[in-house]
């Protein structure tokens, strides 16, 4: 009898899509199902439906160039609609400069940073470098030497390896930083002692460094994370904090009320139950920020993204 | 307990009937996704898997195997019967299994293609238990280097199995390589041949490419015959089902198949394309009847069909063995591991064993569960080809824009389905090769990438690329796979050559 | 000598398309030239540029040209029929109106469009009886793919009359939720 029950179940689930029409919300993750983005969203689409937030949420999926082309659609469909939302983050502020897309992040209204990961630079467990200290002493000596494994040019593992020259003296245009395609394939070049370095979020390499396969180096992370032996850049005498984050926008020229309304919703989602357990079992931190303090926030990242992407020789 | 305990346990959960049940729904699900043109098993497991989330933790990874090993097998059902490949790794099965349809072969086309995977499954996902930790060292012995020197096999390899003129062959190739170029470099950011159109900056995507030339080339091309083209085609020539010479000619590709498509599979820039690829040029190389291929040699359809289902399983052993997604899919499966509690890792195996064992049993029952749904199928399968002609067609060409469209919205997408429908159907009235396109355009950014990143790793030192005993050895039997038959052609020209002489006197 | 005459003046003459083909390589070679032209260096580490493979392979479509321009002297290419251009009109009319139709009236009626439309190019179909089945079949489709899968595919008129039936027929389950079925 469970089991027909489970069985019925399931024939509910499947057929629960289509039980309404006009959507409350519409969540739009720029990129294709599967990835960050669209987990946010989908995630999102979740907790407003337990929550009772919303009968009915759809989530469309725009891929595309880091975000760009999907944010040039929202812009425009999205314009003075207040059931429509927009998943984003970081990514995005970097590809909107590297592809110099015509639309920004200024044409959508800024609602709320949700949830962060930051930024780790490992070793295989059998490198020589023990510490940053070492790092930034071989870095010093020949920059050409190190080569750095990382996501794709311009993106946030690029960035904070540039940020960290940068800021211990090394001219970033000499980062020899070696672009992969995916998380994996980075991870695979460390563990294949094929790169000096690796630097991505904690997430992509957490199975390894707990294994003892890689060791970390250090942290982009403002204080110490409970769950990762391993200093942040600042204790270690390096000033950089970088956070990937991710984030919620709605469209242009809603008015303030509506943009409150909107907020209140995606607080609600926050404090949920089911968000809360999404954000343990995927591992994201809660780095909440509504807001005009996540516009200030965002602007501040938007100049010193353009700064050190100029560093690097990525935009001119 | 030990491994072959745990996994006897796993199976006798995964046997009960309920789970059974739920094996089914998924593999239907996933076939019924995964054969939409442009939807491969990535798209399709994002998409399904939260209906497996309802479930209890056993029925819903059980259901979870079954979508992915149906979304795997669903493309290459439409590349046989509708030349449109599901995915980038059947696209090989179209050259081979699309002719033997055409030629009343349906039916043995489909079945070696079932039982292939079949049997690469059940090869592979064994191989998976019991050689994981080894497989992934090799795996992981693979830096840039070594890749670009099996890029480089690769193109040797393939270039000289499709084809009758190196001067076509080698256009086809070169306009797929510069079709590779187009999107945003990957290790500078700058974008290249986009001419502006953000839509271009992620690159064009192999299955628009592949199905456009294929379906809409192919469909334009059958048009412009007009009265030419026979109305229908016969579905049914000889017997539906293998015959003894077709088993007889099936079993070794397979297993041949699943030995290039493992390793292939496991290695973290390897793709189950590539393993699809060196099974078609090895079967060629090694078929009795050479001459049978490009009009419908069954050895074609069952290696690369036994390749890709074995890289499906290869796919598996850097995620459980490492936490390593090496493709979209792991990716997403990565994703869906992690909602049973699962996290793919050094220690899973250890620390885990009763969820990776139950998943191992369950790639086995959902394997099985793929052959029972589908060998009975085939008969139905086959009577589309029975459809007249202008309904078969306006159906494919409605499949294929609804993958397209499915796969990404955008009017820039089906805009280049129909400029690359219009070049497939240009090359083919020239008698140019429509493969070597697909082939550059998959080959050629993973051969340059690769390079790029051996030659910054090493600051400019060429000598790299032949300092490792594997680049080094897979370098060397390129050179000789290129030389070799220039050689012998030579040789055997000058034979022809002198014979021509002798007759004008 | 007659037949050998012929031959040679065959010989002579080139095979126009052909030389059209070589005159599109070129063209693709200068293409991919120029653009790998204007990107910036990059690369400082490797030596190999952005650049270095678009010239690379500039180079070989400008060779491949050259070497087309002699196969079509040569004669090199396989004989080809006569095409029909009916027929290839009226699916790429399919195509171009699905992509022009599709953001207004939604997936089933610019899909049914085309459905028809290659119907009608590939044999002799009544039209209105085409398009009428390619937009159910269309619908149809839609539902499955983009109600039930969640699929992103656009809706328009007939989308929104589908889900409102469907709601419909549904509705007296949903009062009971995670009851029979």
């Amino acid at each position: 009898m469970k089991q027909f029950l489970a069985a019925a179940m399931l024939a509910g689930a499947i057929a629960l899509p289509m039980t309404a029409l006009a959507a409350d919300y519409t969540i739009m993750a720029p990129a294709g199902p599967g990835g960050g983005w669209d987990q946010t969203a989908r995630a999102m689409q979740d907790a407003m439906t337990t929550t009772g937030i919303s009968g009915n949420v759809q989530v469309i999926n725009v891929p595309g160039a880091g975000g760009t082309i999907g944010l040039a659609q929202f812009a425009q469909e999205a314009n003075g609609d207040p059931t429509r939302l927009l998943v984003g983050g970081y990514v995005m502020v970097g590809a909107i400069l590297t592809n110099n897309a015509p639309v920004k992040l200024d044409a959508v209204t800024p609602i709320a940073r949700l949830t962060g990961e930051y930024e780790v630079i490992v070793v295989p467990a059998a490198s020589e470098l023990l510490s940053l200290a070492d790092l930034t002493t071989k870095l010093k000596a020949d920059p050409g030497a190190v080569s750095w494994a990382g996501g794709s040019a311009g993106g946030t593992d690029h960035i904070t390896a540039g940020l960290f020259a940068k800021t211990v003296g090394v001219d970033p245009k000499l980062v020899n930083y070696i672009a992969f395609s995916g998380g994996g394939e980075a991870l695979a070049a460390v563990l294949g002692n094929q790169v000096t370095v690796g630097i991505s979020g904690y997430g992509e390499f957490q199975a390894q460094v707990e294994a003892g396969a890689l060791r970390v180096l250090g942290v982009s992370a403002p204080e110490r994370i409970s769950v990762i032996d391993a200093p942040t850049f600042t204790e270690a005498g390096v000033e950089l904090v970088v956070q990937n984050w991710r984030g919620v926008w709605a469209g242009p020229g809603l008015s303030a009320e509506q943009t409150a309304a909107i907020t209140a919703d995606v607080e609600k989602v926050v404090n949920s139950e089911s968000w809360k357990q999404t954000l343990a079992t995927k591992g994201w931190n809660n780095t909440w920020l509504p807001g005009d303090a996540f516009k200030a926030q965002l602007a501040k990242e938007i100049d010193a993204t353009s700064a050190i992407l100029k560093d690097i020789g990525l935009v001119q | 307990m030990d491994t072959f305990a745990l996994l006897l346990q796993g199976l006798a959960v995964a046997a009960q009937p309920i789970n059974l049940l739920y094996a089914l729904i998924g593999v239907t699900l996933g076939t019924a996704v995964g054969v939409l043109p442009g939807i491969g098993p990535a798209t399709t497991v994002a998409l399904l898997l939260p209906v497996t989330y309802k479930l209890d933790p056993a029925g819903s990874l059980i259901m979870f195997a079954g979508i992915y090993y149906g979304g795997m097998y669903g493309g290459s059902t439409t590349s046989i019967l509708l030349n449109t490949p599901g995915e980038s790794a059947s696209i090989v099965t179209a050259l081979e299994g699309n002719k033997m349809a055409k030629a009343g072969r349906g039916g043995p086309a489909l079945a070696t293609a079932a039982i292939g995977s079949f049997v690469a499954g059940l090869i592979a996902t064994i191989a998976l238990a019991f050689l994981a930790p080894w497989v992934v060292k090799l795996a992981l012995a693979f830096g840039p280097r070594e890749y670009f020197a099996l890029m480089v096999l690769a193109f040797v390899t393939v270039s000289a199995a499709f084809g009758d003129s190196a001067l076509r062959g080698l256009t086809s190739l070169f306009v797929g390589l510069t079709l590779g170029i187009v999107g945003i470099d990957l290790q500078t950011g700058q974008a290249r041949l986009n001419f502006g159109v953000p839509d271009l900056l992620d690159g064009i995507e192999i299955t628009t490419l592949a199905v456009a030339m294929f379906a809409i080339g192919e469909t334009l091309y059958v048009a412009a015959q007009g009265k030419r083209a026979p109305e229908t085609v016969e579905p049914v020539r000889g017997s539906l089902w293998m015959s003894a010479r077709d088993w007889a000619r099936s079993w070794k590709p397979w297993l041949r198949g699943t030995v290039i498509g493992f390793p292939i599979g496991a290695m973290p820039a390897g793709g189950a394309e590539i393993g699809t690829f060196f099974s078609y040029a090895t079967e060629k190389k090694l078929s009795k009847h050479p001459e049978e291929f490009g009009k419908g040699a069954i050895e074609g359809v069952a290696g690369p069909e036994a390749a890709n289902n074995a890289s499906a399983a290869g796919t598996l052993v850097p995620l459980l063995t490492l936490g390593l997604p090496t493709s979209a899919t792991a990716a997403i499966m990565l994703a869906g591991f992690q909602q049973y509690g699962l996290q793919p890792g050094p220690l899973l195996f250890t620390s885990n064993p009763q969820l990776v064992w139950g998943l191992i049993a369950s790639l086995l029952i959902a394997n099985f569960m793929l052959l029972v749904l589908n060998l009975p199928l085939i008969g139905l399968w086959v009577r589309l080809l029975t459809i007249p002609k202008p309904w078969l067609y306006a159906g494919i060409l409605l499949f294929a824009t609804l993958g397209t469209i499915g796969a990404n919205p955008s009017l820039v997408e089906l805009g280049m389905l129909l400029v690359f429908g219009l070049m497939g159907f240009g090359m083919r009235v020239f008698g140019f090769p429509i493969a070597p396109v697909v082939v550059g355009l998959i080959l050629g950014p993973m051969a340059e990438q690769q390079l790029r990143r051996a030659l910054a790793i090493s600051q400019g030192d060429v000598m790299v690329l032949v300092a490792s005993p594997i680049s080094a050895t897979l370098l060397a039997i390129a050179a000789v796979a290129l030389i070799l038959p220039l050689v012998l052609r030579a040789m055997g020209r000058g034979r022809i050559l002198s014979e021509v002489a002798t007759d004008n006197d | 000598m007659a037949p050998g005459a012929m031959r040679t003046r065959e010989r002579r003459r080139p095979d126009w398309a052909a030389l059209l083909v070589a005159v599109g390589l070129l063209g693709l070679a200068a293409l991919v030239a120029w653009d790998a032209s204007r990107l910036g260096a990059g690369g400082a580490y490797a030596r190999v540029g952005p650049q270095t493979i678009p010239y690379a392979i500039a180079i070989c479509l400008g060779s491949l040209s050259i070497w087309t321009v002699f196969a079509a002297y040569r004669h090199d290419f396989p004989k080809r029929d006569q095409q029909d251009p009916g027929p290839v009109l009226w699916i790429v009319g399919g195509l171009l109106a699905q992509i022009a139709l599709i953001k207004f009236t939604g997936f089933s009626i610019a899909t049914g469009v085309l459905f028809a439309m290659t119907a009608r190019g590939m044999g002799r179909v009544s039209l209105p009886l085409a398009l009428l089945s390619g937009i159910l079949i269309s619908a149809a489709v839609w539902f499955v793919f983009g109600r039930l899968l969640q699929l992103t595919l656009p809706a328009g008129p007939i989308e929104h009359l589908l889900v409102q039936g469907a709601e419909l027929i549904v509705a007296p389950f949903k009062a009971a939720p995670g009851g029979a079925v």
